[in-house]
């Protein structure tokens, strides 16, 4: 038996392994030369491999190994990276180098770190090419992830409405993404991750704590998923404030949403048609979307106004009470809230938080960070603040809303300070920006309004 | 088949009208039931109308074949309609009888026909009165078969629909009224033909002969009608509940069978939410004071809800408190301009013109503000978008929601507002939008955020009981809990107290020696620790010693393999005499000095810090050690407005907004956070709440890392007033398993006190005098506020009983009190007891925690000592 490990004194992050057996990836990781940590990701009724598949399959399970490694590495943070199976190619490199310090950058400020330098894969010095991996003929159909809020509900009934054929994927076991991922009457997937449980024991002996950038994690998920159960697409609901940076620190854009970010949507939709198939794509449906314009889609999806949330607080535990699907205090809450306010009659939206946010001066700092007045944005995946300033001034002036509490301090206090002109709603609502959407599903982009 | 029957009736006999509804017709073992009921009635010397719903289900089979448009639907509709009878008479071994037949040959050819000859609203009435026609026609040949001759009724003979304005085609025929005043012909008419009646609720003619329907809550209407019709002695509505509670038995476990309301208070609490009873099947007996009771049909032996005119006899009570949410308030604010002739009147013509209908009201002179109804037109439509666009023209609109309205009902409500202070207090706490009194004086309403109200009802319902508002004590008003009655929990029997029968004759003997005494049952202390330890859930229980810090009592909880919380060094060194070195120990002071800390840290007790002050001023102290994390949750995660107001007025805990920075700090002493520990508060009855604070501690568990354990603490209820539910610990432990299995990573831990040895103690003393004043009378007994200061203190209950005296007549009503200067020195008041004398035992009850532990020498009295029973 080996000493218990000072986590924060490590010096090596070790990927030891990946194997895959019977619908059950397995990734090994270590510190030093401390105890294995494994990760278990179980994939229900797994089809056979076809030969045609193994190859790209592999490809996909060593992303996977090299980029769930983060929840592991972050424990530690030790300047040293190796990878058990040899050095990797300069795109793969990349793309981790690249996720690592901007996926952890969040993590580096809240911990008072400086990554920048600390973080090097090791690299064979293979340049990279462009040549694009094999064709497989996936099938034409389409994984879609449910986060259980608003913006995979707008996802799937845009390629609903366009008789697209897709599954509603999650990955991990909250009540309230399996009873929206039901609501949405698509056959469903149900993916387990299990952490090492080392890594809870790590976190006991004072590990490193903070955000990972989760939406990556579960990207290499659905790639391995993708290939093993055969789909052309994988079709995230990120939109397009989620590129825009948090804040800066010492020079470093901080975003909290890294990952739901456009960069990384083009790194690995790229590093895909190089590595595992040609035929696969990782795209983000509602990317050309502002949050207003996914707002005002979603508020014409009455069902599923009692199972959705976009509260950030993990609710393991479901009861039928708004309060227990929305805790009415973080930035997610407020967010949505105020977006949502601009497009559902008032009593309506009430019903769906059970209080109003907005009519709460206790709420003001929390709105204060969402409009960007006196704070920088919070550390959520929320939407810009001239987004939210948007919906305030809207609200400003409708009669039912304007003598809120926080409406009518906006109207007194943050309005004479602003530019009107700046503040119309409709700009919102127009789809713009790039985007990655396959000629396939790209109909499902006019759905959306 | 009735070889005992009665005498037969003389004409005159009184009238019994016994109205069954749907699941009560719809099965053999019912109708047996039913026969039985009325040939109890019949055997009173009553002639019996009984009043029959159609079989469960079977009014919506009809609704649904009218609404087919294909006549080869609506026969088969039909054939599944008639079948279900077919069925029922095959269960009776019956032929179906030529009534019935004969409706079932009319719903055929109305089925056939459909709506087109008679038109579609009174084709569609005819067609769903066939369910009650059906059932009173079964129903008479079963209770005949069975040896009740009964004679069927057409309801529609007896029942004239009568014309109002503002009435359409459609309210005509589908929500009729009759005006039912005494009608001696239809009485002496009934008299020639029998004695025991059966006709159908929900149906009626009007003026042109065709049939009509009463709308909501028909059948019970129609049995008012026709009590009144025949000036009946009583109306009895056979339903699945035994009545009217004092709360909603969702919210509240613990509300109370209303035994006896005037028809303006049940109309009241009908109104404003039981659903037992529509609220307008009262206003046809009001006048001719015909009594209505309710029952419930499986427990015919339990009293039931008697509403009927007589008022006087009883002291002003509340009767009920109820919640009504999803509603929406529109508050309108103007200077001067409520004075105008006309001004209401446009305002109110927006509301009409939006199609939104006004429920509340209340106004100042600058303020008027209503409230609305959840609607559809209100959730989803712009209605109130262009409501307040249309007001604002004119005044302030504020929308206020979602909002919830709680009202108390009770007759000569405004008379009772000097008790209900600590209610009002209640509400202090709140945001109160809207107060309503109306000026019959029936209730009180105060319009709130709906996001409390669960919490708040049941809470306000014990408030209520506890200032002596709601008048349980009054067992001619009130009966029984709904949980004692219906619950799964099982419930306190008085008679199980170890003190009254166990134990009695050796309390008297240790009395006889002297008082006063607090004597302790080590049986109780076990049992009550042995039921905890089936919290499977739960990995390690730890006994709040604050409560009682008998050596006894924590040597017997040791040996049941408790760990023990102690809050000061003081309470450590205790059970650290007693207790052996390996049971755990956990020290959760609150404000505790510093070198109370630096002494905890040299024993092996866990401590526990709840502040951000020990880490930034004497970090050292703490330096490389593991501590527990007191954290308050009423801010940050805070579920409602009372427990955020509450987090912040309570000195406990720290809040979680400052969770960062403690963590910082711990971090910068290498402090490591392994337990995290929250406390609700106590006497908490409802499972749910462990639930709550066990999921939100895991939560915030999830951001340290560190931490292996939650501690959910305890304030487990434990029940004071006789027939109130005891906490069901199998709900509990099934609560706490759900969460564990989320967060299975974690330990978890409790801290229960009061729980395992409030009910293992009693207080006995004796009497030492009476006093009278005006009405008042008082019982004097040898010690008082300096040997249990609790029901001072926090205005607790404790049950008293006179021990000499156990098996008397309880005719005195006194108030208890003990014997120090102070006029907050009442141990209880109001207490119903046996005319007690000098020397008697009084033993106060439940006060095995807090009692002995918080004694003090005021006025210098001798304290009580102890006394175990092992």
């Amino acid at each position: 038996m080996t000493q218990p490990i000072q986590p924060r004194l490590t010096q090596v992050f070790r990927f030891v392994r990946a194997s895959y057996a019977e619908g059950v990836a397995e990734l090994a990781y270590a510190f030093d030369q401390g105890e294995e940590l494994i990760e278990r990701v179980r994939f229900p009724a797994p089809p056979a491999l076809t030969p045609e598949r193994k190859h790209a399959f592999a490809a996909a399970l060593k992303l996977l190994h090299l980029i769930a490694g983060i929840s592991y590495y972050k424990a530690g943070v030790p300047p040293k990276i190796e990878v058990a199976d040899g050095p990797l190619d300069d795109a793969t490199a990349n793309l981790l180098d690249d996720l690592y310090l901007h996926g952890l950058a969040e993590f580096a400020y809240r911990n008072g770190l400086d990554l920048r330098g600390r973080i090097a894969f090791p690299r064979s010095g293979e340049p990279p090419g462009k040549v694009e991996a094999a064709a497989l003929h996936l099938p034409k159909r389409t994984l879609v992830p449910i986060g259980g809020g608003k913006d995979s509900v707008v996802a799937v009934e845009a390629i609903k409405q366009v008789g697209g054929e897709a599954t509603a994927v999650w990955v991990g076991n909250s009540p309230l993404i399996a009873a929206c991922a039901e609501r949405t009457g698509l056959p469903t997937l149900n993916i387990q991750r299990e952490l090492a449980p080392g890594l809870f024991e790590l976190n006991r002996l004072g590990a490193w704590n903070g955000h990972i950038p989760v939406t990556a994690v579960n990207s290499a998920i659905l790639v391995l998923a993708a290939v093993l159960y055969g789909y052309d697409s994988i079709a995230f609901a990120n939109e397009r404030s989620a590129s825009a940076a948090t804040l800066e620190y010492e020079g470093q854009q901080v975003n909290h949403q890294w990952s739901k970010g456009y960069a990384f949507e083009q790194l690995l939709g790229d590093w895909l048609h190089t590595h595992v198939a040609a035929d696969l794509d990782y795209c983000s449906l509602l990317r050309p979307f502002s949050e207003l314009a996914i707002t005002r889609a979603f508020a014409k999806h009455t069902p599923y106004f009692d199972v959705f949330s976009s509260c950030n607080r993990n609710f393991k535990i479901l009861g039928p009470k708004p309060a227990d699907r929305w805790c009415g205090q973080c930035p997610k809450c407020h967010f949505v809230f105020l977006a949502l306010a601009p497009f559902l009659p008032k009593p309506r939206l009430l019903t769906i938080f059970g209080r109003n946010l907005l009519d709460d001066d206790s709420q003001a700092a929390g709105f204060d960070a969402l409009l960007e007045y006196h704070d920088h944005k919070p550390f959520e995946c929320v939407g810009e603040g001239a987004e939210a300033r948007a919906a305030m001034y809207t609200l400003s002036q409708r009669p039912e809303w304007q003598e809120d509490a926080l409406v009518a301090r906006f109207r007194s206090e943050i309005l004479p300070q602003l530019d009107v002109a700046q503040l119309t709603l409709e700009p919102w609502l127009r789809p713009s920006g790039e985007h990655r959407v396959p000629d396939r599903l790209q109909a499902a982009l006019s759905t959306i309004t | 088949m009735s070889p005992n029957a009665p005498a037969p009736l003389s004409a005159g006999a009184p009238w019994i009208v016994m109205k069954f509804g749907g699941t009560s017709v719809a099965t053999l073992p019912r109708w047996q039931n039913i026969r039985e009921l009325v040939s109890s009635r019949r055997a009173e010397g009553a002639r019996v109308l009984v009043v029959v719903s159609a079989l469960t289900g079977i009014t919506d089979a009809l609704k649904q074949l009218c609404a087919q448009e294909d006549k080869g639907k609506r026969i088969e509709a039909y054939q599944a309609i008639a079948q279900r009878h077919y069925d029922l008479l095959d269960h009776m071994q019956l032929a179906a009888p030529e009534t019935l037949a004969e409706r079932l040959r009319e719903l055929a050819r109305l089925a056939e026909e459909g709506p087109a000859l008679l038109g579609e609203l009174a084709w569609s009435a005819l067609v769903q009165a066939h369910g009650e026609l059906m059932s009173s026609a079964l129903g008479a040949a079963f209770l005949s078969h069975a040896g009740l001759p009964t004679q069927w009724v057409d309801a529609r003979e007896c029942l004239a629909a009568i014309a109002l304005p503002n009435q359409n085609e459609r309210t005509k025929l589908l929500s009729a009224m009759v005006e039912a005043k005494p009608d001696p012909a239809l009485n002496a008419r009934l008299e020639k033909l029998g004695e025991v009646f059966i006709t159908q609720g929900f149906i009626a003619r009007e003026s042109q002969s065709r049939t009509v329907l009463l709308g909501r809550g028909g059948s019970d209407t129609s049995a008012s009608y026709f009590g009144a019709l025949l000036k009946a002695q009583r109306v009895e509505i056979w339903t699945d509940v035994a009545g009217m509670f004092t709360a909603n038995p969702r919210q509240v476990p613990g509300a109370r069978l209303l035994q006896k309301l005037d028809y303006e208070e049940a109309q009241e609490i009908a109104s404003t939410g039981a659903k037992v009873l529509h609220p307008r099947c009262l206003s046809p007996l009001r006048e001719p004071r015909v009594p209505m009771l309710i029952k419930d049909t499986n427990r015919p032996e339990l009293e039931g809800t008697v509403i009927g005119p007589e008022v006087r006899e009883h002291a002003p009570s509340v009767k009920a408190i109820s919640a009504r949410k999803g509603i929406t308030l529109v508050s309108m604010e103007s200077v001067g301009m409520w004075q105008q002739v006309g001004f209401l009147s446009d305002v109110f013509a927006h509301f009409k013109q939006h199609g939104l209908s006004v429920d509340l009201i209340s106004s100042a002179e600058t303020n008027v503000t209503v409230s609305l109804d959840p609607t559809e037109n209100l959730l989803d439509s712009d209605a109130v978008a262009a409501l307040a666009s249309d007001l604002a023209k004119v005044c302030r609109v504020k929308v206020i929601a979602p909002c919830a309205a709680i009202t108390m009902v009770g007759r000569g409500m405004r008379s009772m507002l000097h008790t209900l202070s600590s209610v009002l207090a209640e509400f202090g706490q709140l945001r109160v939008h809207l107060i309503s009194q109306s000026s019959n004086n029936l209730n009180l309403t105060f319009v709130v955020d709906e996001s409390v109200v669960d919490e708040l009802v049941p809470r306000l319902h014990e408030m209520l009981i506890a200032a002596g508002a709601l008048r349980t004590d009054d067992s001619a008003l009130f009966g029984p809990s709904w949980q004692s009655l219906y619950g799964s929990g099982e419930t306190v029997m008085a008679a199980d107290a170890w003190w009254r029968a166990e134990c009695r004759d050796q309390l008297l003997a240790l009395a006889a020696e002297a008082t006063p005494r607090y004597v302790y049952h080590l049986p109780t202390v076990r049992r009550q620790a042995r039921e905890l330890k089936t919290l499977t859930a739960v990995d390690r229980m730890h006994y709040a010693v604050k409560a009682n810090t008998h050596p006894a009592i924590l040597r017997a909880l040791a040996e049941e393999g408790f760990g023990f919380e102690c809050v000061s060094p003081g309470e450590l060194k205790a059970v650290m005499a007693v207790v052996p070195e390996t049971a755990p120990l956990l020290f959760t002071p609150n404000f505790a000095p510093r070198e109370d800390y630096a002494w905890a840290l040299t024993t092996r007790a866990a401590v526990s810090l709840d502040s951000l002050y020990p880490l930034e001023h004497w970090g050292e102290v703490f330096r490389g050690r593991e501590i527990v994390l007191r954290v308050d949750l009423g801010r940050g995660l805070g579920h409602h407005e009372k427990v955020r107001t509450g987090g912040s007025g309570s000195k406990f805990g720290l809040p979680v907004d400052q969770l960062d920075a403690f963590l910082r700090l711990a971090d910068t002493h290498g402090v490591v956070v392994r337990g995290l520990h929250a406390h609700l508060g106590s006497g908490i009855l409802d499972v749910k709440h462990w639930g709550e604070v066990y999921s939100q501690l895991a939560s915030i568990a999830e951001r340290i890392g560190s931490v292996a354990f939650l501690d959910i603490g305890g304030g487990l209820g434990v029940p004071s007033h006789p027939g109130e539910a005891r906490l069901d610990i199998a709900a509990l432990d099934e609560t706490l398993r759900k969460v564990k299995a989320a967060y299975p990573h974690y330990q978890l831990w409790m801290e229960p006190g009061r729980y395992l040895v409030a009910d293992a103690g009693a207080l006995i003393t004796r009497v030492t005098q009476q006093k009278g004043k005006g009405s008042w009378r008082y019982l004097g007994v040898d010690t008082g506020m300096n040997s249990l200061i609790r029901p001072a203190l926090y205005d607790a209950w404790h049950e008293i009983v006179n021990l000499t005296r156990l098996d008397e007549a309880a005719t005195a009503l006194y108030q208890v009190v003990g014997p120090i200067c102070e006029s907050g020195d009442v141990i209880g008041s109001d207490r119903r007891l046996p005319e007690a004398r000098e020397g008697d035992v009084v033993l106060i009850a439940q006060a095995g925690a807090y009692g002995k532990v918080m004694a003090s020498p005021y006025n210098l009295r001798d304290e009580a000592e102890e006394v175990i029973l092992e």
